[in-house]
């Protein structure tokens, strides 16, 4: 009895150390942080909110998500020529350029979106959209005037997906993590964009100083990364947001292969209410590629090109009927 | 049992580090990693007037004299050793037309990738994170940023504007490997060039606490006759709170690349 209990307790710390040698170094760093390093994919056909068709439904059955995933890939694949002219040139981008992701996320849920519970971003409130509209009103007939006039993905300044929040897009979906002392680095493949967050509590930027992509601090909350970023520029915005909108983003490791990452979005100035968005991300063994987008905007000029050659031949077609 | 564990990680670790590191080598009073490496985290910048001209250089005018003074060029010494870059006949007359046409031509101008080496040395901090592992660079110029490969070495797969990096640790020097670079990157503002051809390795060393000592050789055949290095301190930024900013300077570019296609 008192045998069998001893080699019991034995083989229960062998299992122990074990698991603890098998586990605990490969997801801490040497100060005992959680490592969360290495490179994520955000890649996933999950859509941000739920379907019309998938209401009151938060979670595939295996069956459902394998027809929604191929449902998701065969209507997103741009080497079909079965559509009309202006679908073509829509599909320009051969399907080899896309990396839009396959699969819809670990959990299965069938919107990215986690909080409302209807899986859908709440309202704008009628003064956001009417700064959303106002906004959109001052460039309508001016959309090529200039480079201004461009969409700031098109300008190479924010590029979509690249954040803050970190969102799945159509391609360069990677994050590297690399965490050092005080700091944690994200280098974000969307656009070459890097955020080198403190952990060191020191406080915000002051609210003069706006930044494109906001002012973030991170904390650790147990095993949690909690990242509140503040000081976001009026220049830019996520889906209507203000600049004063603050976004808390947690980043939690879950297993070798998964980092949960989960954002808030509190911005009483466009939404009534909070909500919040959960992507389970998952190991990438590939390389972050370097977008150089500005270096090789050839689109921008051609553009900008084209809209002459209209206001020309329009010019010229007016003098003519004169 | 955990405590066993404990003492015996504690003990190779020792093991580890004084293995690691012969008592010549190692700079007393340095910002260490837990496994005895230095750690270069921090926020740092060059002083001086490099970004100019790598090369020693008297003031001048700038290119606008509606900027006055604040535009001028100042007199520097270079970061070249020996003074000379060893430009090949053909590739100092190419240095000469660059600086000339500096204000169409220059990189930096246009808010491209500053490449290796003169993110180190422009007039703008850049922020080391360094892991256990891997050691990321974010530059504010630009938003450019590079991360240092640690583990088995990689090949660049694409020429980048950033090239890849490989590193390793020569006693208490960072030494990082740069290849795959795509030759568009300027070492200045005056022109001085390179190929796709080059490959440079950069020595990181501590000097003390707040100072590295930076070095970069360049070997480019098609370009210089000779291999040839530059060196200079990177001072740590001391500020309370300083940090990282954003310097996204296409908007501050967009009218002088695209201003000729503006609606008129």
């Amino acid at each position: 009895m008192t045998r069998g209990l001893v080699i019991s307790i034995f083989c229960l710390s062998l299992l122990v150390a074990a698991s603890a040698a098998a586990q605990a170094p490969a997801l801490r760093t040497p100060d005992g942080k959680p490592d969360l390093q290495g490179t994520w994919s955000f890649a996933t056909v999950t859509p941000m909110e739920r379907p019309a068709n998938l209401a009151g439904k938060e979670f595939f059955t295996e069956q459902e998500a394998a027809a929604y995933e191929k449902d998701v890939v065969e209507r997103n694949n741009k080497d079909r020529r079965d559509g009309s002219a202006e679908s073509d040139v829509s599909r320009a981008y051969n399907d080899f350029w896309w990396d839009s992701g396959t699969k819809v996320v670990k959990t299965r849920r069938t919107s990215l979106v986690v909080d409302p519970k209807d899986g859908k971003i709440p309202p704008m409130l009628p003064a956001a959209r009417e700064r959303q509209q106002e906004r959109q009103s001052l460039n309508r007939d001016h959309e090529f005037d200039g480079p201004e006039n461009r969409p700031l993905p098109e300008r190479c300044l924010v590029l979509q997906g690249a954040g803050p929040p970190v969102t799945p897009t159509a391609y360069n979906n990677n994050v590297q993590i690399v965490q050092g002392q005080g700091y944690v680095a994200l280098l974000i493949e969307m656009g070459h964009e890097v955020r080198v967050i403190p952990t060191d509590g020191r406080p915000h930027l002051p609210s003069t100083v706006r930044l494109w992509k906001g002012d973030s601090r991170g904390r650790w909350e147990g095993d949690t990364l909690v990242v509140e970023t503040t000081n976001f520029s009026n220049k830019n915005s996520f889906r209507g947001s203000s600049e004063n909108m603050k976004l808390i983003e947690r980043f939690r490791r879950l297993d070798a292969d998964t980092l949960m990452y989960q954002f808030t979005v509190e911005d009483p100035e466009t939404w009534a209410r909070p909500w919040t968005v959960e992507i389970p991300v998952t190991k990438s063994q590939g390389r972050l590629f370097e977008y150089a987008c500005h270096e090789g905007n050839y689109g921008m000029a051609g553009a900008l090109a084209g809209a002459r050659a209209e206001d020309k031949s329009a010019h010229q077609a007016q003098k003519g009927s004169q | 049992m955990t405590r066993t564990w404990n003492f015996l990680l504690a003990v190779l670790l020792f093991v580890i580090s004084i293995h690691a590191q012969t008592p010549a080598q190692k700079v007393p009073g340095i910002p260490r990693m837990p496994d005895g490496k230095p750690n270069f985290t921090g926020l740092w910048q060059a002083l001086g007037t490099a970004y100019w001209d790598i090369r020693d250089h008297s003031a001048m005018n700038g290119p606008f004299y509606q900027l006055g003074a604040t535009g001028a060029m100042p007199a520097g010494q270079g970061i070249v050793e020996g003074g000379e870059i060893p430009y090949r006949p053909e590739a100092a007359a190419k240095q000469k037309e660059n600086f000339k046409n500096r204000l169409t031509l220059d990189p930096e101008v246009k808010c491209f990738m500053p490449g290796v080496p003169r993110g180190a040395y422009m007039p703008f901090p850049f922020q080391i994170i360094q892991s256990q592992r891997d050691i990321a660079i974010a530059y504010e110029y630009a938003t450019a940023n590079r991360v240092i490969n640690m583990g088995k070495p990689k090949e660049a797969a694409v020429d980048t504007w950033m090239g890849t990096s490989n590193g390793r640790w020569q006693g208490d020097t960072l030494v990082v490997d740069v290849t795959g670079l795509n030759g568009q990157s300027w070492f200045d503002r005056s022109g001085n060039f390179m190929s796709e051809n080059v490959h440079i390795v950069e020595n990181y060393s501590f000097a003390d606490a707040d100072h590295i000592n930076y070095e970069a050789t360049i070997e480019d055949n098609t370009i210089f006759t000779r291999p040839w290095k530059i060196s200079l301190p990177l001072y740590r930024r001391k500020e309370k709170n300083a940090q990282l900013n954003e310097f996204k300077c296409v908007e501050f570019a967009e009218e002088l690349i695209y201003g000729h296609l503006r609606k008129r």
